[in-house]
């Protein structure tokens, strides 16, 4: 079976778990059409290059998959169809490198950015009471 | 691209550029991937447009992937189509 990757970016306004949610479900009609997933990665809450469809801001996840191509077509149906996905993209690769993608160990370092500066707020509060 | 000094005539000055080598190409070059935007922005310039090969070294081969590779990372707005 032919092997596949498939990105795709989610609106700003759902939550993580709304992501995880929804590529699950893209997983399981892919399992339908007797694929199989083989890496399934959320890449964070990241800003987009420019607008899309007036969104700043998007909810990137990738899947790649082991499918059939036919399983590819209807999963790509549903994603037409689903109103939460404002982008996707899906490619034929040759193989799937083992690991996480690059995109992964760049995120990793944005997604805890946010936290050090939430922590920061809280210490910069502190400060006048004491 | 190179010359010897028979090739310049007399009173000419005599060039010599060294050809670059592919920065993709070999065992440790980097992979070329849609999702490696630290990579390709490199070879991209200040507006969002790609760099012509001339001026980045690439190889006609690894210049071809390189385009579809910057295509398919603006189309996930990754990159910019163009930046102002």
């Amino acid at each position: 079976m032919p092997l596949y990757e498939s990105t795709f970016i989610a609106r700003q306004d759902m939550s993580r778990q709304d992501v995880t949610k929804l590529a699950d479900s893209l997983s399981t009609i892919v399992e339908q059409g007797g694929g199989k997933v083989v890496k399934n990665e959320y890449w964070g809450l990241k800003s987009l290059a420019y607008r899309i469809q007036k969104h700043r801001k998007g909810h990137y996840a990738m899947l790649a998959i082991d499918a059939p191509p036919v399983a590819i077509k209807e999963m790509e149906r549903n994603i037409r169809i689903n109103e939460d996905i404002v982008r996707a993209l899906t490619v034929r690769v040759d193989e799937i490198p083992e690991g996480p993608s690059a995109m992964m160990q760049q995120s990793r370092s944005d997604s805890y950015t946010p936290d050090v500066e939430v922590a920061a707020d809280i210490i910069v509060a502190d400060e006048p009471l004491s | 691209m190179e010359r010897t000094q028979q090739d310049a005539g007399p009173g000419r000055k005599v060039f010599f550029r060294r050809k670059k080598s592919c920065p993709l190409t070999g065992t440790h070059a980097p992979k070329i991937d849609y999702k490696d935007i630290k990579l390709l922005s490199r070879f991209v310039s200040e507006r969002g447009k790609i760099l012509p090969s001339r001026i980045t070294s690439v190889s006609h081969k690894k210049q071809r992937h390189l385009a579809t590779a910057i295509k398919r990372a603006r189309n996930l707005a990754l990159l910019p189509f163009v930046t102002q």
